[in-house]
């Protein structure tokens, strides 16, 4: 059901995009330079490239929440299947998740405004919290299940750790391009002039926008844990 | 804002410094182009040889010792794997998306080209990975191609121990390297087209490549997840698919997993699957047509309609392929009405390549033979996919030759045909050489008659009932005497097409080494990649201007025109900026 509801929803996105591009166009009646997208576009290709990218990461946590779901309702799943009591310190996590969301919004603001110094302190806020919010989903691992046994007796918490530490390592692979980023952000990027610090907004752009749409998914994957 | 194509901005063109990085560890899209193609090829080699070992078995049972029913399931899993993910796609996507998009929508090199690079690469390792599975003790995975649980993790499972790890891991791999490219092609298509490009101007192969990357991009998830979970029901016990059962006398410890959940997330790439080949295959063989017909393709915009419908419709027909499976019958009803609303766009497709033919001045020459050849195989398998795609039809011919034989002509001989084509048509873009005609054509008839001589008859061998999977059927009462004598046949078509394929290696070599010199535009085509400054482009393609565009793609024949082709890149007469 998600994973048909995620696709609905961007297959919808797919042939929206399709229309604005004039798909209703003739081009066999039309000769001479017709302007193209690119002119209207203020995005530039790594955006592009970004939310493609997000388009997958969507899709496979998208079939991993059916498959929770279909494990859970599935052949002989209800009589196996035991319920997890989520432990609490994931309301926690999901706190600092958002404040690291925040955070990185507010740097992302500061150094679009060239204002570097308060930026710095929010970019390395947000890596500081997600950080933790590791931290406590790997905590979070070890008290759902105080044996930490992942096997056929616990399907539930099997799959729990599996969405969990799959989100996490998309985090994990964040957090070097925030470091890359990061080391940018630090460094004397006086010298390099107005190109450098234009690539670097979009680097910290790139990130912000990467780690909203990773909290969403964490949202959406949070709920389904709540509700079941 | 002054338009800049992406590839042109700050001058960053990767140039190669040395032998290493110009022609191993190459950011330039037509060296990795070249490089999957290589790749792809080899394995699809290895997998015509495991076919051959099959049909040598199936035909002459008993006959080849080293043939035994533990290895036939091991080549019937590796042969079908292989053909499917590590030829088909790698080459349609890697090989001719990798080449194709930037010349001919324009630009110097994919937007990403140092992941485009590390997108080979990895698809490289993943190969290795699966090649690896044939020495490790235990041999590669025996599951079938399509890796059903329980039964694929079950000991006394060809390559239980070995092969179906390293056969998951290997996928994983696979579809890591096959989002780096991916990411590329579409980002490229949207961003890097060159002036006057519109997306209504692009030639249908961009189409049909683009079209089936989102595909892949969201489809491939599903067996990357459907991979993870198998690897830990495997190695460390979980129950995602396997249920409570009794494996060799013994009770498992596995409990209340669905084997069914894995079929679903199977399909759910597996039919998209079908398409990531298919529309590719498509949109390349319109331009074959188009060109070598010196005619306009037929309905150019509801092609470009149908190749997205298809792509959208693909994902939800999957469930097709599990009538077998027990589900509920309207879900088998909405299934069979999806799977019958998805042939409408496909015709579509079939009537206007058949219509970009008609009254055309039609070439023949061993590309167009094979763009033709297509439309027979495909409109072959494609009609027999209507009677495996109704449920009460389905059923009694599920797991029968007929399916065997429906596949092959609509997702293997078709594309391949294709492919074919493609690489007749652009050898003399990538090589600077014209390939040999004669060579061509022996090639061309032997693949086409050849197995048309395979899989026509297996149609009749599922209707008799024969099932597939088996490797040895003795005296099956339901047999005919003369389905053995079928399989005979069968056999030996399949060695004389798989000659046929010894007979196009050769024509490649040696027209590398000694074709005639390419003209710069040998078919006399409209499209970009023919337009550059040398017939083989170098880095950068274009020299120092980009191209800019000012008609679509199809401009042949017409009327009033010096030549019967118009390049997209000559500005109309007397004005040259309408827009």
């Amino acid at each position: 059901m998600f994973a048909a509801m995620t696709i609905a929803m961007l297959a919808a996105i797919a042939v929206w995009w399709v229309l604005i591009q004039r798909l209703k166009d003739k081009p066999w009646l039309t000769q001479g330079v017709i302007p193209t997208s690119q002119e209207g576009i203020t995005s530039s290709a790594p955006k592009v490239g970004l939310w493609v990218f997000l388009a997958v990461v969507t899709s496979l946590f998208g079939l991993f929440s059916s498959a929770y779901v279909m494990r859970m309702r599935g052949h002989g799943g209800l009589e196996s299947w035991q319920r997890l009591d989520e432990p609490s310190i994931l309301w926690v996590n999901t706190l600092v998740l958002v404040l690291a969301s925040g955070a990185l919004q507010i740097a992302r603001n500061r150094i679009d405004k060239d204002q570097l110094e308060y930026g710095r302190a929010h970019f390395l806020a947000a890596g500081v919290l997600t950080v933790l919010f590791l931290v406590g989903q790997v905590l979070a691992w070890r008290l759902a299940n105080p044996n930490g046994t992942l096997g056929a007796s616990s399907p539930a918490y099997s799959l729990f750790v599996l969405v969990t530490a799959a989100h996490g390592l998309h985090l994990v692979g964040g957090l070097f391009v925030l470091g890359r980023t990061a080391s940018h952000l630090f460094g004397n990027i006086g010298k390099a002039g107005v190109v450098t610090r234009s690539r670097l907004r979009l680097s910290v752009q790139l990130c912000t926008t990467y780690w909203h749409w990773l909290l969403l998914i964490w949202l959406g994957l949070f709920a389904l844990l709540l509700s079941t | 804002m002054a338009y800049v194509a992406i590839a042109d901005r700050d001058h960053h063109l990767h140039d190669p410094q040395t032998w290493i990085t110009k022609y191993v560890w190459s950011q330039d899209h037509k060296v990795i182009a070249i490089q999957y193609g290589s790749v792809a090829i080899a394995v699809g080699l290895v997998a015509l040889v495991l076919s051959l070992f099959m049909r040598l078995q199936i035909g002459f049972p008993g006959t080849f010792a080293f043939i035994t029913p533990y290895n036939y399931y091991q080549f019937v899993t590796m042969h079908g794997m292989i053909m499917v993910i590590y030829l088909l796609t790698a080459l349609f996507l890697g090989g001719f998306g990798n080449y194709l998009i930037p010349l001919m929508v324009g630009a110097r090199d994919m937007v990403f080209p140092y992941m485009n690079m590390l997108s080979f690469w990895v698809y490289l390792v993943s190969v290795i990975v699966l090649m690896t599975s044939f020495f490790v003790p235990g041999g590669p995975t025996g599951a079938g191609w399509t890796l059903y649980p329980p039964q694929t993790v079950l000991p006394g499972t060809p390559g239980y121990n070995w092969g179906i790890l390293l056969m998951l891991l290997s996928l994983a791999i696979f579809i890591v390297a096959f989002t780096m490219g991916g990411l590329n092609y579409v980002t490229t298509v949207l961003q890097a087209r060159c002036r006057g490009m519109t997306m209504m101007r692009l030639p249908l192969s961009v189409w049909g490549i683009f079209v089936a990357t989102i595909l892949g991009l969201l489809a491939f998830p599903a067996l990357l997840v459907a991979a993870i979970m198998m690897l830990l029901d495997r190695l460390i016990g979980t129950s995602f698919f396997m249920p409570a059962l009794l494996s060799l006398g013994e009770i498992n410890k596995t409990d209340g997993g669905s084997p069914i959940l894995f079929q679903h997330l199977f399909w759910f790439f597996g039919h998209p699957e079908v398409y990531i080949v298919a529309l590719p295959a498509f949109g390349i063989v319109s331009d074959l047509l188009s060109t070598h017909a010196r005619k306009n393709i037929f309905g150019y915009r509801m092609m470009v309609w149908a190749i997205v419908a298809i792509g959208a419709l693909s994902f939800v027909v999957w469930a097709h392929h599990m009538y077998v499976s027990g589900m509920n019958p309207y879900f088998g009803f909405f299934f069979a009405t999806t799977t019958l609303i998805i042939a409408i766009p496909t015709a579509i497709k079939v009537y206007n390549w058949v219509l970009t033919l008609w009254q055309g001045n039609i070439q023949i020459n061993t590309p167009n033979l094979f763009a033709i050849g297509f439309i027979f195989t495909f409109v072959h398998g494609g009609l027999t996919g209507l009677f495996l795609g109704n449920v009460t039809v389905d059923l009694p011919l599920s797991d029968t030759y007929f399916v065997i034989g429906h596949f092959h002509m609509v997702m293997g001989v078709s594309p391949v045909m294709v492919l074919f084509g493609a690489i007749y048509h652009w050898f003399p873009k990538i090589t600077g050489k014209m390939p040999n005609e004669v060579l061509g054509r022996v090639h061309f008839w032997m693949t086409f008659l050849g197995t048309y001589a395979i899989y026509l008859p297996m149609h009749y061998l599922g209707i008799l009932g024969l099932p597939r999977r088996y490797y040895a059927y003795g005296n099956t009462a339901l047999l005919t005497p003369s389905a053995q004598a079928v399989n005979e046949a069968i056999t030996i078509a399949a060695i004389v097409v798989a000659t046929a394929q010894v007979i196009f290696l050769i024509n490649v070599f040696y027209s590398v080494r000694k074709g005639k010199p390419a003209p710069h535009n040998p078919w006399g085509a409209t499209t970009l990649e023919w337009q550059t400054p040398e017939i083989v482009p170098k880095h950068g393609n274009w020299g120092p201007k980009l191209p800019v565009v000012y008609r679509w793609a199809y401009d042949y024949s017409v009327p009033g025109e010096e030549l019967d082709f118009v390049p997209q890149n000559v500005p109309p007469k007397g004005n040259t900026s309408l827009g």
